[in-house]
């Protein structure tokens, strides 16, 4: 088993040098074959740049998208926990009914292409939950004090009617992966506690309620949250139904400006620090609890 | 009233609320496609499911054509397995280096690894697309299965090496109280069974193979989506369309997950040893 100290080999030249080869080849065929002028100053000014009227500092396309972006996430993470919550109870429940209900949404969406799901999702559902909910109009009739209240949660109002099938769409079916974790941290706690609950003659709600699922929770944690960034990255393909989020903003911008190389690598930078970041914090804040249950 | 009785009464009433609960079941299901039809009504949508064997297959002379969607159909099982080949190489090659002694190695399978888990495929599949493709003239088919490999090799990574790491103990120390060499410990004890842990997953893997390769008809690769999307296109037939198009993925993929099921019931599970 390796379990030596790691010192420099004949492999770690080996690897360092095919891997700087690559990178060094690509780069020299990008500027030699196909004669590629990098202008990476460009690319902070689409991330935030000052208003000419105002002088204040405003966010531009990719900051916007950015922004829409972690918006998506953080509504779109609460109702698929919602979702996934209640479809995963439903799951191990001792109704036929239900656990048939849920088998099917949860089975259906995992074995369908994500894209798929959102395509019909967004060509079928969107246009009649839509017109259903009634938001343009009622979006009209809101005052100012609320409007501001809703773009700062929401984003700009008058994408709000698309911001929102897009973040149900996500929903939905992150919601199906989410159900299958809650189903799981159930599955996890181990019989003879609802056995006991029952024993002491609480009834069905009260064992789900005070006994599986506070136990359940504890197991669920660390798969949540790889879900919560799953559904970051998931959030990606919205884009491809024109909800503009940062991979909607990241097309617009790279057939505007040109700037294929800078914008692409930016947006998946701008990605990578969500993810990553959020994926330290997350490590970070289980290791505590970890620790802290210990004691 | 004696136990018997009561016995045969609760069996009853379970068997009934079985009964009832199918019913209901079926009920809403008919309740949800009658929401279908009628919203589809609404929209003076006009059902024209008799078009759409035509695009699966045709018959000409008695001799079998498939349609564009059988062809899409072939095209993503192509790309599915030149992608899978590729992903068991990048995944096994991440899951060794990552384990060897070797501090660059380790350093670039963390990098490679990270760096995939932490970004969109889509994002990934614009990188290769628009910006590797071009510098290194690739065809948008070779980058397809390159972003898709890239991607799932990640994942194949964390699955090596836990089946590696599943392997008893006991199997390094005797390979190497033989004498045997790192490389052959590797090569002839663990990955022979390492390769039995790994299978089952591997074929999970597969399957989100599949499920991920409908993304590249965002590069106009000619897979199932993208026929069915250029269908869409010519006829306007956009629910029988995707709904084809879903069910034949959920054939792929569901013939899958029973393989999987199936490995799973007859190969030992890592964890449990033997």
């Amino acid at each position: 088993m390796p379990l030596q100290k790691r010192r420099f080999g004949w492999l770690d030249a080996l690897i360092l040098a095919i891997g700087l080869g690559l990178v060094g080849y690509v780069f020299y065929r990008a500027q030699f074959h196909f004669h590629y002028n990098w202008n990476w100053q460009l690319i902070p000014g689409y991330l935030i740049r000052q208003d000419a009227d105002s002088g204040r500092w405003v966010l531009n396309l990719l900051g916007q998208g950015f922004l829409a972006t972690v918006r998506l996430t953080v509504w779109g993470g609460l109702l698929a926990a919602l979702i996934g919550g209640v479809v995963g109870v439903c799951r191990v429940a001792r109704s036929l009914f239900l656990r048939l209900i849920s088998r099917v949404y949860v089975e259906l969406i995992r074995n369908i292409p994500p894209l798929v799901f959102i395509f019909i999702f967004y060509f079928f559902i969107s246009g009649q939950i839509m017109p259903v909910l009634n938001v343009e109009e009622r979006i009209a009739a809101t005052d100012p004090e609320t409007l501001r209240i809703l773009a700062w949660l929401f984003g700009p109002p008058e994408l709000l009617p698309n911001f929102l099938s897009g973040l149900i769409c996500l929903a939905m079916f992150e919601g199906a992966y989410v159900a299958e974790i809650v189903r799981a941290g159930i599955e996890a706690v181990p019989k003879g506690q609802s056995e006991a609950a029952q024993a002491l003659g609480m009834h069905s709600g009260q064992v789900l309620g005070n006994v599986v699922l506070p136990q359940a929770i504890e197991k669920m944690i660390p798969p949540l949250a790889g879900q919560f960034i799953s559904l970051i990255k998931d959030s990606s393909l919205i884009s491809l139904i024109s909800i503009q989020e940062l991979t909607f903003t990241g097309t617009e911008l790279a057939v505007s400006s040109g700037r294929v190389f800078e914008v692409w690598l930016t947006v998946a930078a701008l990605y990578f620090l969500l993810c990553f970041g959020l994926a330290r914090l997350f490590r970070r804040l289980e290791h505590r609890l970890g620790r802290h249950r210990q004691h | 009233m004696s136990i018997t009785t009561i016995h045969r009464l609760c069996r009853r009433r379970r068997r009934w609320r079985r009964v009832f609960d199918t019913l209901a079941f079926l009920a809403v299901l008919l309740g949800l496609s009658w929401l279908i039809v009628e919203g589809a009504g609404a929209l003076h949508y006009n059902w024209q499911w008799y078009r759409i064997p035509q695009y699966l297959y045709r018959i000409e002379d008695g001799a079998f054509y498939p349609g564009p969607l059988l062809y899409g159909m072939g095209v993503t099982l192509e790309l599915t397995g030149w992608s899978l080949l590729l992903t068991v190489f990048f995944g096994l090659t991440a899951a060794l280096l990552q384990r060897s002694t070797s501090w660059a190695g380790h350093a670039a399978a963390r990098l490679y690894v990270e760096i995939v888990r932490n970004t969109p495929m889509l994002v990934q599949l614009y990188l290769v697309y628009f910006i590797l493709a071009p510098i290194l003239d690739l065809d948008r088919f070779v980058a397809a299965v390159l972003a898709l490999a890239l991607f799932e090799g990640a994942f194949a990574a964390e699955i090596f090496r836990a089946g590696i790491e599943a392997v008893p103990r006991g199997q390094w120390e005797a390979g190497r109280a033989l004498g045997l060499s790192s490389h052959a410990i590797h090569r002839f004890v663990i990955l022979p069974q390492a390769i039995r842990l790994v299978l089952p997953p591997l074929t999970g893997l597969a399957v989100s193979l599949i499920k991920h390769s409908a993304l590249v008809s965002v590069i106009a690769v000619a897979d199932l989506t993208t026929e069915g999307r250029n269908l869409i296109a010519d006829t306007f037939m956009t629910f029988e369309l995707w709904f084809t198009v879903a069910a034949l993925y959920l054939a792929l993929t569901t013939s899958l997950s029973l393989v999987v099921n199936w490995l799973e019931r007859r190969l030992p599970s890592p964890g449990t040893g033997h």
